[in-house]
């Protein structure tokens, strides 16, 4: 039900809440918006529902508490202490929930509990700053903090971006007709790329790490980055896509990660909303890159010690964190000047570092780290290939979803796309991808044993 | 009209989507009767859809509506002509209407009951085998344990009554590879890949190959012409001095045990007419972890050893011999062991090894 790409969502939630949403006056769209919200979320989770409401309702009494001094004369040592208040309580309890994942496994922590208490977070530190004129009204917020196209995975849509007024709301057949291509087009790159490319890293999970040969290994790497990506993005796609579909304004998530020229420009390409939220309300509030070299390194690395942390309990995400951190210092330091200088050597670079990094993300036992590490760098030694030629039957069994998701990585070719949305083929193309979507689908939900042969 | 200009897609969509359901709706009382189907979470398209997986497309909905109760599923029929154009029938299809149909062709209970009491004879049975002792004796003790003989116990009573001589395994040497075939899904692949004996046997092996398509399937490489041929063409055309049949897993979810070994028998038989002097080693099939037998319905042990007490009937220690690879592989509870998979249903790489020693020692000389 929670998951856009099953058929409940696709073909009873949504398009009888968008009908409800479209009869619904302007005037109570918002209300309709909350409602559907929240009947979305306690559909994925009946009982955390209730502590949804509540952050909501805590998260608002202290916004009003953080704005109703703005003005007094202690005003800002007295914002600050309710901020610090208000963050101890939303970060302690994502906090609890983490450590709690990390005991008993990640089925614990509430649908989208790390989305809202961002959206939370960057919202009272807004309010703090004075960036907001005056406080929304609580159904407005209410309606940002909930709305479920970006409850379960975000993109992390600060408030201002959001038109939460009525008169800022854009309706037409256009916007529709947009969002629903992006919506189709991230269905496409999640369930036809991804999902496929899942099956070759699952593969290969099969054979036993120390057994492949070093070319499979680094086909592997490049098909689980594609993978993570297609995944991420196609969900990104799908959530910004239901939002234009509403009358709110797209957001970005990724901007084709994979043509950066540095491992840093991948990051502020990749799940952009994370890591704009982590650079204003981290990386800067510690002081950025201001106070010298030291005070930046070591922002850096708080910055990465948690983004490490935020995505999983286990020690393989701290070395990940800590590899990025390292290389992205750096390139900070010295590499940066000269891949300014060469930008074919940064392109290089960065597509040969990234699906290390990601083996690092995607591995979580460390002995079988080691392993696959040892099978990429075989020189570094451990295993042995027992099928040299291994990488051909994959080749042949996966070079068309290969090819695809290499070209569907290239900035032109979904720019072109893009410009041209309106051309008939174009259209034809959106249909299409939909329904073989759809077909996939269905195809795995009658029959899970397709996708289990032996 | 300025309308239709501005949202083509959202009004394809609509269109196809409401043209999907209508199908789905009149072909639910129909061709598509045998799925399981609930209201409030799928879609009517969506059995559009599960139909055009199955092999059956929507516009046979129009001839099919007004089918009585009695006759064939619309899907049934679908596969049953599949069938008979030599299609691959690839496991997913029909996998209902197998089912339905079994269901309704189902023996009694307690037919049911004396066939699970005889297969667990007819594991011992192979397991004494496999040791060397006579299978007169076996099979004797067989029908003497069990008052109620079954049709098949009488085939192997009548089996053992024959005058031929009976063989046993014996150790050797790679060498023993240079005149055999395999058939076989997966597991056999894998076999292929990392048994480091692809040089000498040749094989017939392709992930998700079932017992009804191993015939169907193109899974070679003619070396001449380079076409893809089938199993059985390969077994036509070149005469082997052994055949391996592992095969079982992805049927799991399909039929009864005796829906599939009326083909195992039929497929045994077919090998048997073109290789008429291979030996044929029926394998019982792999089993899987017992993390994974705790918690799948389906791919668990006892539905294996199941299947496997089954196959291992088809043995007369002659021609045909079956050989159990579990016993090399197995824990002390019986189930795959742990360490030599990660996903609880394949050997990891190295470990193939093993399965290649056991054949080994498993070997036959006549």
């Amino acid at each position: 039900m929670v998951v856009f790409t099953g058929l409940e969502f696709l073909f009873r939630f949504f398009p009888a809440f968008l009908a409800v949403y479209y009869i619904t006056p302007k005037k109570y769209r918002n209300t309709a918006l909350l409602l559907g919200s929240l009947v979305f979320y306690a559909m994925g989770e009946p009982y955390y529902v209730l502590l949804l409401l509540v952050m909501v309702w805590l998260n608002y009494f202290f916004a009003k508490k953080i704005y109703s001094c703005r003005d007094t004369r202690r005003g800002r040592k007295c914002r600050k202490d309710r901020l610090v208040m208000v963050l101890v309580m939303d970060v302690g309890l994502l906090a609890v929930f983490k450590l709690l994942g990390v005991f008993l496994g990640n089925s614990i922590l509430p649908l989208g509990l790390s989305f809202y208490i961002f959206k939370m977070i960057s919202f009272q530190a807004d309010v703090f700053r004075k960036e907001m004129t005056e406080l929304p009204t609580f159904k407005r917020t209410a309606v940002y903090f909930t709305m479920f196209p970006q409850i379960v995975s975000g993109p992390i849509m600060r408030f201002h971006e959001g038109s939460f007024l009525m008169e800022e709301r854009e309706y037409s057949w256009e916007k529709l007709e947009e969002g629903l291509q992006y919506f189709a087009a991230g269905l496409g790159t999640k369930v036809l790329l991804a999902d496929r490319l899942a099956i070759l890293w699952k593969d290969i999970h099969m054979i036993g790490y120390e057994s492949i040969s070093t070319p499979l290994a680094w086909l592997g790497a490049g098909a689980y980055s594609m993978e993570l990506y297609f995944d991420f993005w196609g969900y990104s796609l799908m959530a910004s896509g239901i939002c234009v579909m509403l009358g709110f304004p797209f957001i970005k998530n990724f901007d084709s990660p994979y043509a950066s020229k540095s491992i840093s420009e991948f990051w502020r390409r990749w799940h952009m909303t994370l890591g704009s939220f982590f650079r204003d309300y981290v990386y800067i509030p510690l002081g950025g890159s201001r106070d010298g070299m030291t005070r930046t390194v070591r922002n850096l690395l708080a910055v990465w010690l948690l983004t490490g942390l935020w995505h999983g309990g286990s020690p393989n995400f701290v070395i990940w964190g800590l590899v990025l951190f390292l290389l992205i210092t750096i390139e900070k330091l010295w590499l940066g000047k000269l891949f300014a200088k060469f930008p074919l050597a940064g392109r290089c670079y960065t597509l040969l570092f990234i699906p290390v990094t990601w083996v690092l993300f995607a591995v979580t036992d460390l002995g079988q780290l080691w392993l696959y590490l040892g099978r990429m760098f075989p020189f570094a030694g451990g295993g042995i290939a027992v099928n040299p030629h291994d990488i051909l039957k994959y080749l042949g069994m996966y070079w068309h979803y290969l090819l695809l998701g290499v070209a569907w990585c290239i900035p032109a070719v979904s720019g072109f796309l893009k410009k041209h949305r309106k051309h008939p083929l174009a259209v034809l193309l959106t249909v299409a991808v939909f329904w073989i979507s759809v077909y996939c689908i269905v195809s795995m939900e009658s029959n899970p044993f397709a996708y289990l042969k032996f | 009209m300025n309308f239709i200009k501005k949202c083509p897609v959202f009004l394809c969509l609509t269109a196809s989507g409401l043209l999907l359901a209508l199908a789905g709706i009149c072909g639910r009382f129909s061709i598509y009767k045998e799925y399981e189907f609930d209201i409030v979470k799928r879609p009517f398209l969506a059995l559009v859809m599960e139909g055009a997986a199955k092999g059956t497309a929507p516009w046979e909905a129009a001839g099919n509506l007004g089918m009585g109760e009695d006759e064939f599923p619309g899907s049934l029929l679908a596969l049953v002509q599949n069938r008979d154009r030599g299609q691959s029938i690839r496991y997913k299809d029909g996998e209902n209407a197998l089912e339905a149909f079994a269901k309704k062709n189902a023996a009694p209970k307690d037919r049911e009951g004396s066939l699970a009491a005889e297969m667990e004879e007819n594991t011992k049975d192979s397991g004494d085998a496999a040791a060397g002792q006579e299978t007169d004796e076996t099979s004797g003790k067989t029908a003497e344990k069990d008052d109620s003989p079954g049709e098949w116990e009488k085939a192997a009573q009548e089996r053992s009554l024959g005058e031929e001589k009976t063989y046993d395994f014996q150790t050797v040497t790679e060498d023993y590879f240079n005149d055999a075939a395999f058939i076989g899904d997966s597991r056999t692949v894998g076999l292929f890949e990392y048994g480091g004996i692809e040089e000498r046997a040749d094989f017939y092996a392709k992930i998700s190959l079932t017992i009804y398509n191993v015939f169907t399937e193109p899974l070679a490489r003619d070396e001449e012409t380079g076409k893809k041929i089938t199993a059985e063409e390969a077994l036509t055309r070149k005469q082997y001095g052994k055949v391996y049949l592992m095969l079982g897993i992805n049927e799991m979810g399909t039929g009864t045990t005796e829906t599939f070994m009326e083909e195992y028998k039929a497929v045994v038989d077919r090998i048997r007419e073109l290789q008429p002097d291979a030996v044929i080693f029926v394998e019982g099939i792999m089993k899987v972890t017992g993390s994974k037998d705790a918690e799948d319905p389906i791919f668990n042990n006892k539905n294996i050893e199941e299947k496997n007490a089954a196959i291992a009937r088809l043995a007369d220690n002659r021609n045909i011999f079956y050989i159990d690879v579990n016993e090399a592989v197995c824990d002390a509870e019986g189930n795959l062991n742990a360490e030599y998979t990660i996903d609880e249903v394949h050997l990891k790489a190295k470990y193939y090894e093993i399965w290649k020693q056991f054949l080994l020692e498993h070997g036959i000389e006549r």
